[in-house]
């Protein structure tokens, strides 16, 4: 649905976005995950139309912006950081505004209108200014208008920045309920709402690519972890059979030997946690296990790594998935 | 561009920015009566008129002021620039939207015109009154469109309002500036000047060429405004 190659944005000579490559499939909800300043509403801005790009295509729909703005403007839906509001307009006046804008046809509208305002639960500050509503509420309308026109593809950019954690649970229900017939695009600088909401995720620092892939392809940071580093003592065939004799491992292969143990690379079905049997049968047949630790970076590390240490990492759990440049 | 028309002429109604301006116009305008008609006892209405049109360099700035910058402070440019409809169209809607709340002020005025055709047992000049009215509308129209373009360069409504007061200061002395210098540059800057049109359309005489003149001035600079709107886009 969406298809973004060597994205590359210059503020004068600062370079804002380096290079970036991702796709969104329909139907997915894609967290654009990275720290502030790292560039996630340029790449917004630029696949909404609102500000061109240095070099690089965006295409949405098999529509490129720069070729076809207009048939890629009216498939996208965008809540910008700062929700784009008339403090001087009734809710109703102001969406009504944005169906005449986006020129939606007439006979839609009264439907599509009560459906927004039913889904964003609005209805009851239809003839409310928008300068007196509360920021939840704004936030809301903003929502509201994006769903304008009923585009296929919303752009969503940090739609729960400065929201109360109660008016946060309503913004992600809503995103969620929208999952079923659209394609969606939520950046965010906290973790969590990527595992909250997302089916994947493109983690982005310093406007390059970081890290990409669907959610289940990083490893959690508990249970499901599917590749191990083991570092066991003894005859190093029988630690390879006892291991490989585990149910639920799928492959065993001998890395190197340290010292007087064995180190192997153990992988397992995946949502199979191999790690307590593992060791068990490893004593029982007196190889005494001293190092067992999951490989895959879960998406936490990644992250973590970024905001922390600011360095440009490429490893992720899905690893070929993990870049491109 | 009837969507952006309709929301700036709501915007104008409801903030009492338009309701002062159009005050402080019709007070104007009631003082210049009083001095031209009522003191001198002359039925001519162009001549009140265009005492007030000294001051249109003031008033028309303040109009345009918030089209634009308010836009790029509010964050609903990006609402404008990713919606289908083309940026000229938003310019122009707001343009129409500033030259109808002048219409109407100008409209309010006709009240002394036609209060002076009852009172009077002579009547009133009708032709002049009626090239007066044409050119003070044509005059204030050109204003809004500089002052339009001026404040396509900024966020900030006093900037843009400074600027095009600034920029219709320069114009309204390019007559006097061009009649100095001289010449052919002289009698280029006294062609362009709006000021130098308008009277003759006060003395009754109307002039299709200025006509043409003064709407093709406003269109270029709506023109050029639009340009500017979209060159800002790339920076
Ligand atoms: N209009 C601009 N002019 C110059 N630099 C900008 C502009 N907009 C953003 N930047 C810079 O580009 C970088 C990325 O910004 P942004 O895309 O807003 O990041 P994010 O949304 O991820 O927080 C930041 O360092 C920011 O300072
Ligand atoms: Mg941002």
């Amino acid at each position: 649905m969406i298809e973004i190659r060597n994205l590359t944005k210059k503020y004068g000579q600062f370079l804002a976005l380096d290079n970036v490559s991702f796709d969104v499939k329909k139907g997915e909800i894609m967290g654009f995950l990275g720290p502030n300043g790292a560039g996630k509403s340029t790449t917004m801005n630029i696949l909404t139309g609102y500000i061109p790009c240095t070099s690089g295509t965006v295409k949405v729909g098999g529509f490129e912006i720069m070729e076809n703005p207009k048939e890629v403007k009216s498939q996208i839906g965008y809540l910008p950081e700062i929700p784009p509001l008339y403090g001087d307009m009734t809710v109703d006046e102001y969406l009504k505004f944005i169906f005449e804008l986006k020129s939606v046809p007439l006979n839609q509208r009264k439907r599509q209108m009560d459906d927004i305002l039913y889904l964003v639960k609005i209805g009851d500050m239809k003839k409310r200014l928008i300068k007196n509503l509360s920021k939840g509420y704004r936030q809301r309308v903003g929502f509201a208008q994006a769903l304008v026109g009923n585009p296929p593809v919303l752009v969503l950019d940090e739609p729960t920045v400065g929201l109360d954690p109660s008016q946060i649970v309503e913004i992600r229900k809503l995103i969620s309920s929208l999952r079923h017939d659209h394609t969606i695009i939520l950046s965010t600088h906290i973790l969590s709402e990527v595992n909250a909401v997302c089916s994947s995720v493109v983690m982005v620092n310093h406007g390059r690519i970081a890290a990409k892939g669907s959610v289940s392809d990083f490893t959690a940071s508990e249970g499901s972890v599917n590749k191990f580093i083991i570092s066991v003592v003894g005859n190093k065939n029988a630690i390879q059979k006892t291991i490989s004799e585990v149910s639920g491992v799928r492959n065993v292969t001998f890395l190197r030997v340290d010292k007087d143990a064995a180190l192997f690379n153990v992988e397992s079905s995946r949502n199979v946690d191999v790690r307590r049997p593992l060791f068990n049968e490893l004593a029982r047949a007196s190889l005494p296990v001293i190092e067992l630790r999951p490989v895959g970076r879960s998406m936490e590390e990644i992250f973590i790594d970024i905001v922390n240490n600011d360095k440009y990492v490429s490893e992720t759990a899905g690893n070929e998935r993990g870049e491109e440049d | 561009m009837g969507t952006i028309y309709k929301r700036e002429m709501n915007a104008y109604f409801r903030s009492p920015v338009a309701y002062t301006i159009i005050a402080l116009f019709m007070l104007m305008v009631g003082l210049f009566f009083w001095v031209r008609n009522l003191l001198y006892a002359s039925t001519d209405f162009s001549g009140a008129l265009s005492m007030t049109s000294t001051y249109l360099t003031f008033l028309m700035p303040t109009l345009t002021m918030k089209l634009l910058s308010d836009e790029r402070r509010n964050g609903t440019e990006v609402l404008l620039r990713t919606s289908p409809t083309p940026m000229w169209k938003v310019v122009v809607g707001k343009y129409l939207a500033a030259l109808t709340l002048y219409g109407i002020m100008v409209a309010l005025t006709a009240i002394y015109p036609i209060v002076m055709t009852f009172l009077s047992e002579t009547g009133i000049p009708v032709g002049k009154t009626f090239g007066g009215y044409v050119g003070f509308f044509l005059l204030g129209a050109t204003y809004l469109a500089i002052s339009l373009f001026a404040s396509s360069f900024t966020e900030s409504q006093v900037v843009a309002a400074i600027s095009g007061i600034v920029a219709l200061l320069v114009l309204y002395y390019m007559q006097s500036i061009g009649a100095t210098i001289g010449g052919t540059f002289g009698s280029i800057l006294q062609w362009l000047s709006p000021l130098k049109r308008y009277s003759d359309f006060s003395l009754g005489g109307f002039n299709i060429a200025s006509l043409v003149f003064y709407l093709t001035f406003s269109g270029m600079m709506v023109f050029l405004s639009v340009l500017n709107v979209e060159r800002r886009r790339w920076q």
